[in-house]
C-alpha cells in the first residue's frame, strides 16, 4: 500500500488539514489504497471523513482515570477476596511486584450491589454509574505489558508502551478528518490536579503530522493563544488581518501552484472560526440549572464540581462536533500515592473515599446526558485505566501494588452490547483468566465500530507500517450490538 | 507518481525467486525431492512468517522436524501427503479456490503443492538438524548493501541532466541573485541573510561571486548550529528522560556543543560516528573526544524504580533497544529494531544479529559522570584527598565523643523515667489537655519527628482540632467554623494546595497536611477560650506505621493573641520517648555538662570547615555521558525469544552484522571480550572503508536536508520498506566524493551548492510538473517551507533581537515543575534570555512548546530523519497571539523608525530582502496610518512570504 510519506510534496503541503478542522484541501489529500472489500477500483482515502466500511460510531469520548483504578474495588465482584481477607494469595504467597512485597489479600473495602437489570454486581461507591450498567460492555479480562503508570498509560492511548506513538484520538483524527470546521478535530481535557502520567504524550500525534495532535483545553484551562492580545483593539486585529491577507494572496497568486500558500490563508480564515466558536463551547450559561445540578458542576466539593465541569464540556464539544474527547479524572504519581490519582498504594480506603465521589456523579451525568440526546446512538463511550491492581495488600499498608496481569476497561454507546461482561480475571482478580484481552484487540474493536480496519489503518515510519494495534489485534465480536 | 519510493509490493523482490525457479526446471520433479533445495526455500518464504518458534501462530511450528512431526500432530504423515494438513490447507479445496493457508501472502504455485506432496509422499526425510528461518522479504542482495557502483559521469548535473533527459525534460533557468543567497543563507546558516548582504551580492558583478557566497556561508559559525540541529534531530537528542519521570537533564548541553562544534570544525564524520559509539574508549583522557560518546545515551529511557525482577529486566532490554535501534537508523539505515522480537520481516537483519548489537551495548548505561582530563582529575585529587582524611578522622572523634556522653547520661535514664508520664505520641490519635485559655491563634511546634529525632520539619497531619473550652465543646479549627491554616507545605506548582494545610482543618481524613517546616498554626475565626487539642496523621488507619504517616514525637503547644508572641500551653516532652534514640536526645538536651557539649561543638565546627573547603573545591564537570559497566557487559548474552528476557535462546557474541558480510569484513568476539573493545570493534566495522551502507546514508542525508528530499526518500530506512532511490548511480557518486573528501561535510556542500541543479529557479512548470509533481527529479529546485527553528529565529533576527552568543546551557520556553514527576508548561511570555538561536532550546520530550511544536519540530524520543511540514489553525493563533509575536512586533517598530525612511520599505528589506511594490507601499501605509506600525509588523512577522523559500 502507498505511505502517506508517498505524497508528493506538494500534495503534503496542501494538506492544510488542521486539526482542527476537515474541510477544503483535506478532500484532495490523505493517503490512497484498495479499499477493505479487496475493490481495487474503490480507493479509501484518510482523512476525507468516510471510514472503510460503514460505522456504528460517528465520534469517541475516552474518558480516562489515571493511576490504575482498582478494578476489584470498583467493577469486577470479587466475592473470594471477602470470604479469603487476610490469607495468603494461594500460589503467590511471596510475590514481589513493582513497589515490593505484598502481603495478604485484602478484600475491597465497600460492598458490591447489584445494578440494572442485568444485576451486574458493581462497587457501591459508585451509585451513579450503576444505574448505567445495563449499557456498558466490560472487558473484565485486559492485561497489559508493563506495570508502570506512564508506559502504561502510554501504552492504553497509543497500543505502544514507549512514548512517541500517535495515539488513539490522533488515529482516529488521522483517518476520519473532522466533523466541523469551527472545532478541534481532537481535544484532550486533562484534570484540574494537573497532566496524567508521562503528559502530553498521552494525546501526541507521535510521527504523525502535528495536526492530529489534542488540542488542550478544559472547563479551567483554555486553548492557548486563542485570544486576541490584549492590547489590540478589534478595529487593529481588523486591519492585520487585512493586510496580512493582502500580502498572503498576492504571494499565493505568484505561485498559483504551491497549494501549501493556499492552505496557509484558509488556516488563518479557520483560526479566526475557532476563535468565534471555541469561547462558546466553554460558556455554560445557556446550560439550565437542572443539567449543572446533574452534573455537580455546582458541587462544594471542588475536585468533583472541576471534573463535573469538564464532563459538561466533553459534551458540549461532541455535541459540536469534535470527533475524539480525550477526558482525564486525575492525574499523576504525585509525592504521596494516590492522591492526585487512583494509585491506591497505601491507604486505598480514603483514596477511593476521596476519587470515587469526584468521579461518579458527573461521569454518571455525561452518559445519562448523551443518551437523553440520542446521542449515543452514533457516539462511542471508553472507559480506560492504564492497568489494575494486586489483590493483595503491599506489606505493611492499606493499599494494593500495581497489577498489569488483569483489570477492567469497559465501552458503551454506538454499536456496543450493552450489559456484557466479556472476559473475567480468576476468584482473586490477580490474573485475567477468561478471554485475556490486549489493548490491541480493545482498540481493534474499537476501529472496527469506526467504521476502520485495524490491520489497514497506517502510517510508515522508520521501517514499518506503524498502527495502532500495533502487528495484533482481533475484533471481539461478543462486545459488538 | 514516476518513482517508486517505499512501495514493497511493488518493489522487486530478491534474487532468490529466480534462484528457486532455475532449481526447479534444473533438478525436475520427476527424481525425488531434495528438501533442502526445493521444499525448504516456499517454506521459509510462505509459512515461517507465521510458524516460526517466535510466534507459533495456532500452536504450529514448522522451523524443524521436532516440531513438524511432534507426538499428536497430524502436520505430516509420512507417506501420504492427503492426510497430511500442512498439504491439505496449503492445496485449494476444489480446483480455483482459494487455499485455507497462507493467510496472507502468495499460496503455494501448483508446481510448488505437486513438490510438497511428493516429498511427503516419498516419506518426508527432514535432513537431520536442519532448521527453518523464516526468510525476509529482501537478502543481502539487497541493493543498499552492494559496494559502491562506478560511473562514467563525473558531475552532480550530468546525472541530474541524464534522468531529466529520459523523461523528456531540463532544469530550469537559474534563480535570480535575491532568490539565490536567501536559499544558501538559510541552507548553510538557518538564518535570513541581512539587507546589506543581499545588495552586496546582487550587485556584485564577479563571476566568482557565488561561490564566494557559499565560501563565506561555510565558514560560518552558524553553519554548524544548523547542520548540528540536523544531525541532533536523526541520533534524537533530548534533554529529558521522558517516560513517566520525565526529569530534565542540564548537563546534556555540552554534547549538543560537541555537535555543532564538530560540525563547524567539519570533523571527519566517519570519526563522528566512532566517537558517537565509542569515543570514550578512542579518547580516552580526552574529553574532547569523550563526549562524542554522549550520544549512547542521548535517548529516552525509563527511569521509574522496578521491584519486580521480571518488570525491571524488560526495562533494562528496553533501554538498550532504544540505543541499537537509535544507532541502526542513524549511520546505517537499518531498523535493527524490528528483529528483537524474531528475524526482521523485511530486510536480512536476524534475531541473532540483533542480539550480538545487545551484547556489544551491554554495558552502556544512563547517567551522568565526570568529563575532565587525566590532569584535572588528578589535580583535584590532590586537593580532595587530605581533606577527605581529616573528615573521616573528625567523624570517627564526633562518634566517639557521642558514643560516651551517651553512655554517661543513660546512667540517669531511671529517674527521667519518672517524669515520662504520659503515653508516647500516637499517629492515630494524640490528645492534649490544658487549663482554659482564650487564644486567636493557636499553633504546633515540631521539635522532633517519631522517625528521626534530629530532624523537626516534615510532619504530617491529616486532621487538627482544637476544642473550646466549657459544656458544649466544639472544634473551632475546622475551617467550615471559620478558621485558617498556615504552614510551609510540600508544593506542587500546577495543582497548589496538593499538600497544603488546610487539608489540617478541613474535617476529613485521607488527605493530610504534608509539612516542610517545622510549624501548623490555625487562626481561629474569633478569640476563643480553648483547653484542648486532638490531632493525627493516620487516624483510622490500620496500618499507621508506615512512613507516609510520619508525625511528630516532641513537640509543644503554643497560643497567642496576635500571631507573634507566643505562650506555650502544652508540651509532649513528658510524653514516653517513641525510640531509644529520642531518649538519648532527650537525655543529652538534659543532662549533658557545657564542657561536653564544647568538646562535641568543637569537632563539629571543625567537621563544618573540612566539609565547607570540600565542597569549596570545584567539581569535576559532570556530563550526561553515561557510564560504561563492565560488569553488565560479561557474557554470556542469549538471544530472547519473542523480546522477553525470560525466553533465552542461543547464545550470542559480539559481532558484526550478518547483512553486509559479503561486502565487507566481518568480526566476532569472544564471549568475555571487554566492554570497550565491543563497541570500538562495532563502531570501526561501521566506518570501514568496504562498508557501502554508512556512506550512503550520510551522502543521501546531505542531499536531503539541501532539497528537501533525499535520493532515497526514507533516510532512515535503506531496507526493503524504505524507499528506493531515484538516482542509485547518483547516490553512488556522492557516496563515494564523500570518502574522496575524507569524509568532510564541507567539500560535498560546495558541490552541491555549486550545482546547477541547486541554483536553478523553484518556478513551477506546467509540462514538467505533470511528469514529476514532487520534482524528484529535479527540473525546479523544490521550494520550501522554514522550519520551527529558522522561524522563530528569523523572527528574532528580523527584529534585531537575536542574541547570536553559542554554546552553555540551553534556554527555555517551557515552566518545568517537578512533584515525583515532571511536567512542562508553555510559556506565555518568552523573555530576553530565550533570544538566542532556537538550536539551544532545551529540548524536553513530550513537551509542547507553541511555535516549536507547531511548526513541527522533530519530538526526540525517535530518530526524526525528516522533518513534517503541517499548516494548521493553531499556527495561524499562535503566530498571531502570543506574546512573542507582540514582542517582536514592536521591536522590529523600534528598528524601524530608528533605521529612518520609510517604513515600509525598510520593513521588506529586512523581512523578505526585497523592494517594496507600489500597490504593497500603498497597502502597507493605509494601514500604518490607521493602526500604526506595530500592527502593520504583526501582519509582517505571520505573512508566507516571511517563511517561505523559493
Amino acid at each position: 500500500m502507498n505511505s502517506p510519506l508517498d505524497l508528493t510534496r506538494r500534495r503534503f503541503f496542501g494538506d492544510v488539514s488542521t486539526g482542527l478542522m476537515g474541510v477544503g484541501l483535506t478532500q484532495l489529500l490523505g493517503s490512497e489504497y484498495v479499499s477493505a472489500a479487496g475493490d481495487p477500483t474503490v480507493k479509501w482515502s484518510a482523512g476525507s471523513g468516510k471510514p472503510h466500511f460503514p460505522a456504528k460510531a460517528k465520534r469517541v469520548l475516552q474518558i480516562f482515570c489515571p493511576g490504575a483504578a482498582a478494578h476489584m474495588d470498583l467493577w469486577e465482584h470479587k466475592p473470594m477476596l471477602e470470604k479469603m481477607d487476610g490469607k495468603p494469595l494461594p500460589g503467590e504467597e511471596n510475590m514481589v511486584s513493582f513497589q515490593g512485597k505484598n502481603g495478604p489479600l485484602m478484600r475491597s473495602p465497600w460492598p458490591f450491589e447489584p445494578a440494572g437489570e442485568s444485576g451486574k454486581m458493581i462497587s457501591s461507591m459508585l451509585p451513579n454509574m450503576s444505574q448505567h450498567a445495563d449499557d456498558i460492555a466490560f472487558f473484565h479480562g485486559m492485561t497489559s505489558k508493563t506495570n508502570t503508570h506512564g508506559p502504561g498509560c502510554v501504552f492504553v492511548n497509543t497500543g505502544h508502551p514507549t512514548e512517541g506513538f500517535p495515539s488513539a484520538g490522533a488515529w482516529t483524527s488521522y483517518a476520519l478528518g473532522s466533523l466541523t470546521d469551527n472545532l478541534p478535530t481532537y481535544v484532550a481535557l486533562p484534570d484540574v490536579r494537573g497532566e496524567p502520567p508521562n503528559g502530553k504524550a498521552n494525546w501526541s500525534n507521535g510521527f504523525l503530522p502535528a495536526k492530529h495532535q489534542a488540542i488542550v483545553m478544559a472547563a479551567h484551562q483554555p486553548i492557548r493563544n486563542l485570544e486576541r492580545p490584549s492590547g489590540v483593539s478589534a478595529g487593529e486585529e481588523q486591519g492585520t488581518r487585512d493586510l496580512l491577507t493582502f500580502f498572503n494572496k498576492r504571494h499565493a497568486l505568484m505561485r498559483p501552484e504551491e497549494s501549501e500558500l493556499q492552505a496557509r490563508i484558509s488556516a488563518y480564515e479557520l483560526a479566526a472560526k475557532m476563535q468565534m466558536s471555541a469561547p462558546e463551547v466553554s460558556d455554560f450559561a445557556s446550560e439550565p440549572k437542572h443539567i449543572h445540578q446533574l452534573y455537580g458542576t455546582d458541587s462544594n466539593n471542588e475536585l468533583k464540581a472541576a471534573y463535573a465541569r469538564n464532563c459538561l464540556l466533553s459534551r458540549r464539544l461532541l455535541e459540536r462536533g469534535v470527533r475524539y474527547v480525550n477526558l482525564y479524572c486525575a492525574s499523576r504519581a504525585s509525592g504521596v500515592d494516590g492522591l492526585l490519582n487512583w494509585d491506591a498504594h497505601k491507604t486505598l480506603k480514603h483514596d477511593y473515599e476521596r476519587h470515587c465521589p469526584v468521579f461518579d456523579q458527573p461521569t454518571a451525568a455525561l452518559l445519562t446526558d448523551l443518551k437523553q440526546r440520542g446521542m449515543l446512538d452514533d457516539t462511542l463511550i471508553l472507559w480506560t485505566t492504564e492497568f489494575g491492581r494486586m489483590p493483595t495488600r503491599q506489606v505493611g499498608t492499606a493499599g494494593r501494588d500495581h497489577n498489569p496481569d488483569g483489570f477492567t476497561l469497559w465501552m458503551m454507546g454506538a454499536g456496543v452490547k450493552g450489559g456484557t461482561s466479556y472476559g473475567a480475571t480468576d476468584d482473586f482478580g490477580r490474573r485475567a483468566e477468561k478471554n485475556p484481552t490486549s489493548i490491541w484487540e480493545y482498540y481493534s474493536t474499537v476501529l472496527h465500530l469506526l467504521g476502520l480496519d485495524y490491520e489497514k489503518l497506517s502510517w510508515y515510519h522508520n521501517g514499518l507500517d506503524r498502527r495502532l494495534t500495533d502487528v495484533h489485534g482481533k475484533v471481539i465480536r461478543q462486545v459488538l450490538a | 507518481m514516476i518513482f517508486p519510493a517505499h512501495q514493497p509490493d511493488k518493489v522487486p523482490r530478491g534474487i532468490w525467486c529466480l534462484f528457486v525457479a532455475i532449481a526447479l526446471l534444473v533438478t525436475g520433479i520427476a527424481e525425488g525431492v531434495d528438501f533442502e533445495k526445493e521444499i525448504k526455500p516456499f517454506l521459509e518464504k510462505k509459512c515461517l512468517g507465521c510458524h516460526n518458534p517466535n510466534i507459533a501462530k495456532g500452536d504450529i511450528i514448522l522451523s524443524g522436524a521436532e516440531h513438524v512431526f511432534a507426538e499428536g500432530a497430524e502436520l505430516i504423515v509420512p507417506g501420504d501427503a492427503l492426510k497430511s494438513d500442512i498439504y491439505l490447507v496449503a492445496t485449494p479445496a476444489e480446483p480455483g479456490e482459494v487455499p485455507e493457508m497462507p493467510e496472507e501472502g502468495d499460496a503455494l504455485t501448483g508446481q510448488e503443492a505437486e513438490l510438497l506432496k511428493q516429498w511427503i509422499d516419498e516419506g518426508a526425510v527432514w535432513p537431520e538438524g536442519l532448521v527453518l528461518h523464516e526468510a525476509s522479504k529482501s537478502d543481502k542482495s539487497w541493493w543498499a548493501y552492494q559496494p559502491l557502483s562506478e560511473s562514467p559521469l563525473k558531475t552532480i548535473d550530468a546525472f541530474i541532466e541524464a534522468s531529466l533527459t529520459k523523461e523528456g525534460l531540463a532544469m530550469s533557468p537559474a534563480a535570480d541573485r535575491r532568490v539565490l543567497i536567501r536559499r544558501a543563507t538559510y541552507d548553510l546558516t538557518g538564518m535570513p541573510p541581512t539587507p546589506e548582504e543581499v545588495e552586496a551580492f546582487v550587485s556584485n558583478s564577479d563571476p566568482a561571486a557565488y561561490e564566494q557566497l557559499i565560501d563565506r556561508l561555510l565558514a560560518s559559525p552558524h553553519y554548524g548550529e544548523r547542520w548540528g540541529r540536523h544531525w541532533l534531530d536523526v541520533i534524537r537528542f533530548g534533554e529529558s528522560n521522558g517516560f513517566e519521570r520525565n526529569v530534565i537533564i542540564n548537563n546534556a548541553w555540552p554534547f549538543r556543543d560537541y555537535v555543532i562544534d564538530s560540525i563547524n570544525d567539519d570533523k571527519p564524520f566517519d570519526q563522528l560516528i566512532r566517537e558517537h559509539i565509542a569515543g570514550d574508549v578512542f579518547g580516552k583522557g580526552d574529553p574532547a573526544v569523550e563526549l562524542g560518546s554522549a550520544f549512547l545515551t542521548g535517548g529516552p529511557y525509563d527511569d521509574v524504580g522496578n521491584k519486580d525482577v521480571v518488570a525491571a529486566a524488560q526495562i533494562r532490554a528496553n533501554t538498550l533497544d532504544e540505543i541499537i535501534g537509535a544507532t541502526g537508523e542513524a549511520f546505517l539505515g537499518m531498523t535493527i529494531g524490528c528483529a528483537r522480537c524474531h528475524d526482521h520481516k523485511f530486510d536480512p537483519i536476524s534475531h541473532r544479529d540483533y542480539y550480538s548489537l545487545y551484547s556489544t551495548f551491554s554495558g552502556v548505561r544512563h547517567g551522568s559522570r565526570p568529563l575532565a582530563t587525566a590532569k584535572e582529575v588528578q589535580a583535584r585529587d590532590k586537593l580532595v584527598k587530605p581533606l577527605n582524611a581529616e573528615k573521616a578522622t573528625l567523624e570517627a572523634d564526633l562518634k566517639q565523643a557521642e558514643r560516651e556522653l551517651i553512655n554517661k547520661v543513660r546512667e540517669k535514664l531511671p529517674e527521667y523515667q519518672k517524669r515520662w508520664v504520659r503515653p508516647k505520641v500516637n499517629r492515630t490519635l494524640t490528645e492534649d489537655e490544658f487549663d482554659p485559655v482564650p487564644a486567636k491563634f493557636i499553633r504546633i511546634v515540631s521539635e522532633s519527628l517519631d522517625t528521626n529525632p534530629n530532624v523537626a520539619g516534615g510532619f504530617r497531619i491529616d486532621e487538627f482540632e482544637v476544642f473550646s473550652s466549657g459544656d458544649k465543646p466544639r472544634n473551632v479549627a475546622l475551617a467550615a467554623n471559620g478558621a485558617r491554616a498556615t504552614g510551609a507545605a510540600r508544593l506542587i506548582e500546577d495543582f497548589p494546595g496538593a499538600y497544603g494545610p488546610q487539608l489540617a482543618i478541613d474535617g476529613k481524613l485521607g488527605a493530610r497536611f504534608v509539612s516542610t517546616g517545622t510549624t501548623l498554626t490555625i487562626e481561629l475565626a474569633q478569640p476563643t477560650e480553648i483547653n484542648r487539642v486532638v490531632f493525627s496523621s493516620g487516624r483510622d488507619e490500620d496500618t499507621f506505621t508506615h512512613g507516609k504517616f510520619t508525625f511528630v514525637s516532641d513537640y509543644r503547644i503554643e497560643v497567642s493573641d496576635d500571631g507573634e508572641n507566643w505562650r506555650e500551653v502544652a508540651h509532649g516532652r513528658d510524653r514516653k520517648p517513641v525510640s531509644v534514640a529520642h531518649e538519648n536526645l532527650r537525655l543529652k538536651k538534659a543532662e549533658a555538662t557545657k564542657e561536653e557539649v564544647d568538646v562535641i561543638n568543637k569537632v563539629k565546627a571543625e567537621l563544618a570547615s573540612v566539609n565547607k573547603q570540600l565542597a569549596g573545591i570545584p567539581a569535576l564537570k559532570s556530563v550526561w555521558l553515561g557510564t560504561r559497566n563492565a560488569k553488565d557487559a560479561e557474557g554470556p548474552f542469549h538471544i530472547f525469544l519473542g523480546g522477553s528476557p525470560q525466553k533465552k535462546g542461543e547464545e550470542v557474541v559480539p559481532a558484526s552484522l550478518s547483512a553486509l558480510s559479503e561486502v565487507s569484513p566481518t568480526y566476532e568476539l569472544s564471549s568475555d571480550a571487554d566492554e570497550s573493545k565491543r563497541r570500538s570493534e562495532f563502531a570501526d566495522w561501521i566506518v570501514n572503508e568496504k562498508n557501502p551502507l554508512s556512506a550512503r546514508v550520510l551522502a543521501n542525508r546531505i542531499w536531503h536536508y539541501h532539497f528537501g528530499t533525499g535520493i532515497v526518500d526514507t533516510p532512515n530506512d535503506f531496507g526493503y520498506m524504505g524507499g528506493q532511490p531515484t538516482h542509485p548511480e547518483l547516490l553512488d557518486f556522492l557516496a563515494r566524493r564523500l570518502k574522496a573528501h575524507d569524509w568532510k561535510l564541507k567539500p560535498m556542500h560546495r558541490e552541491v551548492m555549486l550545482s546547477k541543479a541547486y541554483r536553478q529557479s523553484s518556478s513551477w512548470n506546467d509540462v514538467a510538473g505533470k511528469v514529476d509533481g514532487d520534482s524528484r527529479l529535479l527540473w525546479r529546485f523544490p521550494p520550501r517551507r522554514l522550519s520551527a527553528e529558522e522561524i522563530r529565529d528569523t523572527l528574532l533576527s528580523v527584529s534585531g533581537q537575536l542574541n547570536l552568543e553559542m554554546g552553555g546551557p540551553g534556554f527555555r520556553l517551557y515552566k518545568f515543575m517537578q512533584d515525583n514527576v515532571c511536567t512542562y508548561e508553555p510559556l506565555d511570555e518568552h523573555g530576553p534570555e530565550t533570544y538566542r538561536r532556537a538550536v539551544y532550546h532545551q529540548n524536553a520530550r513530550a513537551s509542547v512548546v507553541d511555535l516549536m511544536t507547531e511548526f513541527d519540530q522533530a519530538d526526540c524520543s525517535f530518530s526524526t530523519p525528516k522533518r513534517s511540514e503541517t499548516t494548521t489553525p493553531l499556527q495561524a493563533l499562535t503566530m498571531l497571539n502570543h506574546q512573542f509575536t507582540m514582542d517582536m512586533s514592536k521591536a522590529l517598530a523600534a528598528k524601524i523608525k530608528e533605521r529612518g525612511g520609510n517604513p515600509v520599505t525598510s520593513a521588506f528589506a529586512m523581512a523578505y530582502q526585497r523592494a517594496a511594490e507600489k500597490e504593497e507601499l500603498e497597502q502597507s501605509e493605509i494601514m500604518i496610518r490607521k493602526h500604526g506600525i506595530e500592527a502593520f509588523c504583526r501582519a509582517l512577522l505571520n505573512s508566507s512570504e516571511l517563511i517561505y523559500l523559493d
